[in-house]
């Protein structure tokens, strides 16, 4: 079995949910299906890495993983208290409204 | 084989965390990701990295839990032709992982400590990761500050 091919299948998976779906959770969740994919590919490279230097990425990885689950969360709060909403359409709607609605205020003025 | 089927699993969970409409199914099949990744990790004799994987896991499924609680709106159901339909298209996924095989490298860092490792060859990426997490740390506090000043 060869788990670099697992872990581009699993990268594969993330980047089309990344692509396609609109919800910020669902985003979320494929980012964190990269990050996994990302993290299987370094602790199976170990034994052609050295143990230390495979430990080493792998503490990497997973901090790196957890600033940016950290990040992605906030944002996603944030944006849900702001605008009510999480779904991505819904969103660049809001502010195309938003744009418009201070064109014709302009105009008006 | 219970590698295996170890992957099958993880590739079908990836699918459903993917694919289920509903936020927090697809929350639980992404624990089942998690799961099953430090399983794997724990029969390839990566323990180390199965317990880390363990706690990070748990951690963010903790959160994730909460925040899709939160956020999920009127749930659409899936059904259960598209459910099957998921589980096939993840085994279907999960096999040129079994069948197929790439050359291994050839063993050339090995011997190497841990300490070594990070602090002479990685080191760079060490002081670069405690810069982010240091601006994320004060980007929390000025936007907590603004957040009560606004408050006052």
């Amino acid at each position: 079995m060869d788990y670099v091919i697992l872990s581009l299948i699993l990268l594969a998976i993330g980047i089309y949910g990344l692509l396609t779906k609109r919800h910020l959770l669902k985003v979320f969740v494929s980012v964190e299906l990269i990050a996994t994919a990302a993290t299987l590919n370094f602790v199976m490279l170990v034994p052609s890495l050295g143990k230390g230097l495979g430990e080493a990425f792998l503490i990497l990885a997973f901090s790196t993983d957890t600033c940016v689950s950290g990040v992605i969360l906030a944002l996603l709060v944030i944006v849900h208290k702001k605008y009510g909403t999480s779904d991505i359409g819904d969103l660049v709607k809001i502010e195309q409204e938003k744009e418009e609605a201070v064109k014709v205020s302009e105009v008006e003025a | 084989m219970i590698l295996e089927i170890l992957s099958v699993g993880l590739i079908i969970s990836a699918c459903l965390a993917i694919f289920l409409d509903e936020a927090v199914y697809s929350v639980a099949a992404l624990a089942g990701t998690f799961f099953l990744t430090a399983l794997l990790y724990a029969f390839n004799g990566a323990l180390f990295v199965a317990i880390f994987q363990f706690a990070v896991g748990a951690g963010t499924l903790a959160v994730l839990f909460l925040s899709g609680e939160m956020l999920s709106e009127t749930p659409t159901k899936t059904s259960q032709k598209n459910l099957l339909l998921i589980t096939v298209v993840g085994v279907l996924l999960s096999l040129p992982a079994i069948f197929l095989s790439i050359s291994e490298t050839p063993a050339a860092l090995s011997g190497i400590s841990f300490g070594e490792a990070l602090w002479d060859l990685r080191a760079v990426d060490v002081v670069l990761q405690g810069f982010v997490i240091m601006t994320v740390a004060l980007g929390i506090v000025i936007v907590l500050h603004e957040k009560r000043k606004g408050e006052k």
